[in-house]
């Protein structure tokens, strides 16, 4: 087992969105292995932020030499890295901003705040109490002695955006500013519209932004594992890409999948989005030699990093209704307010998940080891793979035995179109062995700690002031309907 | 004297199967041993050489044996095909359970 802290030591200038290509490296190489002329001699390349140290073969500096570069528990990180996070007024935007300001990074962000205005049309709304953009800022500078710079800018606004980067010019971007809700996808043609839109138009704005702006800097995409599917025929979801030797056979004739993309398999517009954002950014990695992260996250709960628990006015938002919950969090919330946690037909369905503490251990881990250029890398990103019977009957459980709640489990009508019995085996292995990750969370503790802060006083009226928006009631099929009960009081 | 048959393995960073082929590489060097040597030549960062050698998409795996080469492939590989171009190397590399001069 490689030490955690050491993951990227030996990484190179190679890896590093420091180096300087321009005048190096021919481009339109890239994807082509014809070469029309033979090169003079070895590529060299420069370093943005050493320009004294002139050209050099961009091998033979490695990170735990450099002293651009300061050992962290994460690992090696760039002093000082400029990370523009897109969506950073989110979930998990805001979170990972805290981080990386805490880690040292200059913490560059933009949203157009879009999540939060889409909750409230539905009548619902975060249910651990946020301020504006401008209050977490400042708490974040008052208690944890951070500055992080905020552009109310929306990701779809090209001239905007272009110029932010070009302000900024980031050495990395983490794209987290998506619409993530599969329902809120399929609840209409204008929702379905937006989501792509919002997802696609985004992505592909921040891939030209990089190639014109910032074409050494690093992207981490967030995509999903639900691009997936979950193939009947028991096919384990490799990591975005086939092993070497997986091979295809027909009639007498077998060639090598090796290095082909795994087939995708989306359940909702949202997750259609996702799989064009994937292919979005696997060709630009190749057209520009840009540096591309694709994390398939499994469903993301939680509400517990060190930097939100230091005080209420960091908190993260915290959605509980139909369209913008996840699973878990949703459950504790109808267990905290005595409303029926809801599976949805057989309950058997089988998902990844991950804590939103390991999620960002991951990110920063994913952030100081860019990937090569023009290198397409995918990670799994998850840590349990759990069925949403299990996880009801696990906060049910915690809840009557821990928290004096008196937790019902009801199965409703299913109103997706999704297999409910079916396979799933998740390969995950390469953010433990090429990242040195390590899990710090477990679903039990993560479930106590979301009860603890969910039954404090403001946010238990925050989720009785959503209820309605609790149970579910939109269709794949279009249009919405009361969801008839299958199955009420299930044992736990 | 006899040289051991060279596997060279032209690879690159925005070559996904290329990275996805290197386990199957490596597992073949390993039981190769002694046998064959086997060297791996990033394109962008060798330019010269790849052009010298007309490669023309990757991964390519070439084969060179007594200093000319015996084969090539190109694309990611069944490991049966891959044996096939270092076997008939050995092949024609010299007499069987040569050591390396």
């Amino acid at each position: 087992m490689t030490d955690p802290a050491q993951h990227n030591a030996g990484k190179t200038c190679w890896n590093c969105p420091a180096v300087e290509f321009k005048g190096h490296v021919d481009f339109r190489a890239c994807g082509q292995a014809a070469f029309s002329r033979a090169a003079e001699g070895q590529l060299v390349v420069e370093c943005k932020r050493r320009e004294e140290i002139g050209y050099f073969d961009p091998m033979s500096i490695t990170y735990d030499a450099c002293p651009e570069y300061e050992a962290t528990e994460f690992g090696y990180l760039l002093r000082g890295m400029r990370v523009m996070i897109l969506g950073m007024d989110g979930y998990l935007g805001w979170p990972l901003a805290l981080k990386l300001a805490k880690l040292g990074c200059q913490v560059f962000g933009i949203d157009n705040m879009l999540r939060r205005e889409l909750v409230a049309e539905r009548g619902a709304q975060s249910v651990l109490p946020i301020g504006s953009m401008q209050e977490r800022i400042e708490s974040a500078r008052e208690l944890l002695g951070v500055e992080i710079d905020f552009r109310p800018i929306d990701l779809c606004d090209r001239e905007e955006f272009f110029a932010y980067v070009e302000e900024v010019k980031p050495e990395a971007f983490v794209q987290y500013a998506e619409i993530p809700s599969a329902p809120y996808s399929m609840a209409s043609v204008e929702t379905a519209t937006k989501t792509i839109y919002n997802n696609n138009i985004g992505t592909l704005n921040l891939m030209f932004a990089m190639r014109d702006y910032a074409p050494e800097a690093s992207m981490i995409k967030l995509g999903t594992m639900g691009e997936y599917g979950s193939p009947l025929t028991g096919r384990p979801l490799f990591e975005g890409l086939f092993p070497g030797d997986a091979v295809l056979q027909h009639g007498d004739d077998e060639w090598s999948l090796g290095g082909e993309l795994v087939p995708r398999d989306p359940v909702s517009f949202y997750h259609v989005s996702k799989v064009q954002g994937t292919f979005t950014m696997y060709e630009s990695c190749k057209y520009w030699w840009l540096r591309g992260i694709d994390v398939m996250q499994g469903v993301v709960y939680g509400l517990h990093t060190p930097e939100l628990m230091t005080d209420p006015s960091l908190n993260t938002r915290f959605d509980i209704d139909e369209w913008w919950g996840t699973v878990i969090n949703r459950f504790v919330a109808q267990a905290v307010v005595g409303a029926p946690l809801t599976i949805f037909g057989s309950g058997n369905q089988i998902r990844g998940y991950i804590t939103v503490a390991d999620a960002m251990q991951c990110m920063i881990r994913l952030l100081a080891s860019p990937p090569e250029p023009g290198q397409y890398e995918v990670v799994n990103q998850v840590t349990d793979v759990l069925s949403v019977r299990e996880l009801a009957q696990t906060v049910a459980r915690i809840g009557r035995d821990e928290f004096d709640l008196t937790p019902t489990i009801q199965r409703i009508e299913n109103p997706r179109v999704e297999a409910e019995e079916h396979p799933y085996e998740v390969i995950h292995e390469k953010l433990e062995k090429d990242f040195g990750f390590s899990s710090q969370s477990n679903v039990e503790d993560e479930i106590r700690y979301m009860f603890k802060r969910l039954m404090e006083p403001s946010s238990r009226e925050l989720i009785e002031a959503s209820r309605d928006t609790l149970f579910p009631k939109t269709l794949w099929s279009g249009g919405e309907k009361t969801l008839e009960v299958v199955e009420a009081d299930l044992d736990y | 004297m006899h040289h051991r048959p060279v596997f060279v393995d032209f690879w690159a960073s925005w070559c996904p199967p290329c990275k996805m082929m290197e386990p199957i590489v490596d597992r073949l060097a390993v039981e190769y041993e002694g046998r064959i040597r086997v060297a791996k030549v990033n394109v962008d960062r060798n330019r010269g050489l790849a052009d010298r050698l007309n490669i023309k998409g990757l991964p390519t795996y070439m084969m060179f044996a007594g200093g000319a080469s015996t084969g090539s492939l190109t694309a990611a590989q069944t490991e049966r095909k891959l044996r096939g171009l270092i076997d008939e190397a050995l092949i024609a590399g010299g007499p069987e359970g040569d050591t390396d001069g």
